[in-house]
């Protein structure tokens, strides 16, 4: 991160003033840093380490009926069945999608919003900033609730509308319900992405509108010449975010499920893990969701990377 | 100074995971099906039930008040019942006692999840007070003790008679009937269904499937034997699925759901192939219609052929539970004794499980919303009918996702129901192979 802050240095804090910590001050950082270390140990390394744990067993059983059971090291098993399992790839292959199509249409919506929110032509910026941020103070699951009534043919009034205009619309088909779920992480993270980026606006110097409007730049040219380039690094920043959300989708398919018996249990592969989970196969869940981190991770770092090239930053 | 609480917190952190990790995996911590020991303890004791049945608090409140050395604590866990027992189990801090429903209990015996009552005298004679393929299902076929019945979901007809009376519709007596009228009725308005077929149900369609013998799982000769995809249960498959093909059923409302109540409300279903305790599911989510419904047997598929259940639980004896001989005296009450009976029937719609319950005075009389119908009679009637024979497989939890996945793919027109079939088969031997349990495709 630091490497694309410094080419913004007005976003993020000088990178210079770390250097000072040293010898005796060592204490006084420990003190700071143990608050957030013990936690961090045991509600992230800790859990990260027994999932990795499990993700090595397998289960055995003593004989008869039912038997009884325990675990033993079974190596790689766990991984070699999560590569195998078609279930498995057509949730990633599904998500990927999801995310392809999602990912740009929220941040590009966000991206516009964010510079209309920074232009002098709107007025009420306050309201605006505010309605637009609300969706995310709703929590994941409320939303998905909230949006799967508006779905329901049964009791939407949405539907009740277009269908009264003649348009009769499935939103929970087998061809849409994937595209449902993805306005409702939409409309819930748009705001969010917005005010990421409008803050880095908020962080460009006047002057070099200044200079741009006596170089005779429009609004149009200042927004997509000057702003939009300044801004890249939040853009890369929302964007590996919504790479991170999109391979962690859970709630929004979750709720919709229970109305549409479209979404599988298999549908995201959060939710195959949960559905393995749940099936008592806890070694194989871990395994699936270790698979899922190292994807996240490479794909986040593969697209940092990139970008930050690409940019020459 | 600060360096060293640090060090030491780390330490303590690293102590602990690694507690943590040893005691999740060790084979001695999974040693728990032998029997418990029984006890009576000294002084007062406080058990833990944890269960999903509406009102049971205040069947417990009773007891409390009643037995101020046995204090009994509830919690409601409907809320994904089985993952947070499975947690808790996970944990080593299981309840005392807990509700299981039948088709579970074998999985969770495979998970170690029970302890073996039967030490106690008490446990082995209350056998004698249950209906006896109840009891069956508990004991896995040996001497072992590991949960008292609690109630059963014979199945039956709930029909609209409002709605038969208007398009002229006979009460339906045998599946072929059913879908006769099924058939007319959608002739006389489209808009009106027989009823739904909700492809997220395996609970359901494993009710379907018990009623024409479908026998999905046997053990013998070391082995289980895995017959989902049988010939009974094709048969119950293809029937359904003309009717889908056909467009005679919806497929669009998941049970329980707001969108299938309104869809009863909207008077667009005429039907309902329902379990006892729906009696007070339709009683309480549709007041409006009062004295529309009646209880009918469960269509079958021969002339004096058998009736299906749905649902139904236990009270199981869960692994950790160091007061056995508490625990049975009121696992004992809880589900045998007239009063505790009558109220679990009233608040939370328990159809028993124990013989005595079946003779309760609530049970013989009309219910108002029923047009004081004796409904019981009819669910009575229908639990004579039920195939004591049925097994519940140990990875039923996984074949019924599967079950249910396959035929949400065959309602929206990917595959057939007896696609589905096949595909919960497969998923049943994956399962057992997974929990190396020894298992092998059945005829």
């Amino acid at each position: 991160m630091t490497d694309i802050s410094t080419r913004v240095p007005h976003v993020m804090s000088s990178p210079g003033r770390r250097r000072r910590s040293g010898g005796p001050r060592a204490g006084t950082v420990a003190a700071f840093v143990t608050p957030f270390f013990l936690p961090f140990l045991l509600f992230y390394v800790v859990p990260v380490g027994y999932a990795l744990w499990q993700s090595f067993r397998v289960v055995r059983r003593t004989g008869g009926q039912y038997g009884t059971s325990y675990t033993a090291f079974g190596g790689l098993d766990q991984y070699a069945q999560v590569f195998q399992n078609t279930e498995f790839w057509s949730s990633i292959g599904r998500i990927g999608l999801f995310g392809i199509v999602q990912v740009p249409v929220m941040l590009f919506v966000a991206l516009v919003m964010a510079l209309l929110l920074d232009t002098p032509l709107l007025r009420v910026k306050a309201f605006f900033r505010i309605t637009a941020f609300m969706p995310y103070a709703v929590p994941g699951v409320i939303a998905a609730i909230m949006w799967s009534y508006l779905y329901s043919p049964q009791l939407s009034p949405v539907v009740d509308l277009l269908t009264s205009v003649g348009w009769q619309p499935d939103f929970l088909g087998p061809g849409a319900v994937l595209w449902s779920a993805a306005n409702v992480s939409t409309w819930l993270w748009t705001g969010y992405n917005m005010l990421i980026m409008y803050a880095a606006l908020q962080a460009i110097p006047q002057e070099l509108y200044e200079a741009a409007k006596i170089d005779g730049a429009s609004q149009w040219t200042i927004a997509w010449r000057i702003k939009v380039p300044i801004i890249a690094p939040s853009i890369v920043l929302t964007t590996v975010f919504s790479i991170i959300g999109t391979l962690q989708l859970y709630a929004e398919p979750a709720v919709l499920r229970q109305i549409s018996s479209n979404i599988s249990s298999t549908f995201t592969p959060n939710m195959l893990a949960y559905a393995v989970a749940s099936g008592n196969n806890y070694q194989q869940a871990a395994a699936i969701s270790v698979v899922i981190a190292l994807i996240t991770f490479v794909l986040s770092f593969g697209f940092m990377r990139l970008t930050s090239k690409r940019a020459g930053l | 100074m600060s360096n060293t609480v640090m060090r030491t917190s780390l330490a303590a952190a690293a102590a602990l995971s690694l507690t943590l990790l040893a005691s999740c995996s060790s084979p001695a911590d999974s040693d728990t099906a032998s029997a418990g020991s029984c006890t009576p303890a000294k002084g007062k004791v406080t058990l833990q039930y944890w269960n999903t049945v509406p009102g049971m608090d205040k069947v417990v409140a009773l007891w409390n008040k009643n037995n101020p050395d046995i204090q009994v604590q509830t919690k409601n866990i409907s809320n994904d019942q089985y993952g947070t027992l499975g947690n808790a189990l996970k944990a080593g801090k299981a309840p005392d006692l807990a509700q299981v429903g039948y088709d579970q209990l074998p999985s969770l015996r495979t998970q170690n999840a029970f302890v073996d009552a039967s030490a106690c005298s008490a446990a082995g004679a209350a056998k004698s007070k249950f209906v006896p393929w109840t009891w069956s299902q508990t004991s896995f076929g040996d001497t072992g003790v590991f949960a008292f019945p609690q109630d059963t979901g014979p199945m039956a007809l709930y029909v609209r008679s409002d709605l038969f009376k208007k398009y002229g519709l006979p009460i339906p007596r045998t599946w072929d009937e059913y879908a006769a009228a099924a058939k007319k009725l959608h002739k006389a308005d489209p808009d009106i269904s027989i009823t739904f077929f909700d492809p997220n149900n395996a609970e359901w369609f494993n009710g379907l499937l018990w009623q024409n013998s479908a026998k999905m799982y046997s053990y013998s000769g070391d082995k289980w034997h895995v017959s989902v995809a049988s010939d009974q249960s094709k048969q119950v498959t293809e029937y359904w699925q003309k009717l889908v093909s056909d467009n005679l059923v919806r497929t669009d409302l998941a049970h329980g759901s707001t969108q299938m109540y309104a869809a009863y409300q909207k008077n667009q279903i005429a039907s309902y192939v329902g379990a006892s305790w729906g009696y007070s599911m339709f009683r309480d989510n549709l007041p409006q219609q009062a004295g529309k419904w009646s209880i009918v047997p469960m269509p079958t598929w021969s002339a004096d052929g058998a009736s299906g259940d749905w649902g139904g639980s236990t009270v199981a004896f869960m692994k950790g539970n160091s007061h056995l001989y508490e625990s049975v005296k009121f696992n004992t009450w809880l589900n045998t004794d007239p009063e505790a009976l009558a109220l679990e029937n009233k608040l939370g719609g328990l159809y028993p499980a124990a013989n005595a319950g079946l003779q309760l005075p609530a049970l013989s009389e009309g219910v108002p919303y029923y047009n004081n119908e004796k409904i019981f009679d009819v669910f009575a009637e229908s639990s004579k009918k039920i195939d004591t024979t049925f097994a519940w497989g140990p990875t039923q939890k996984t074949v019924n996702l599967a079950l249910q996945d396959a035929m949400a793919k065959a309602t929206a027109g990917d595959g057939t129901l007896t696609d589905a079939l096949e595909a919960a088969q497969a998923a049943a031997l994956k399962s057992m192979k997974d929990q190396a349990i020894p298992a092998t495709a059945g005829k």
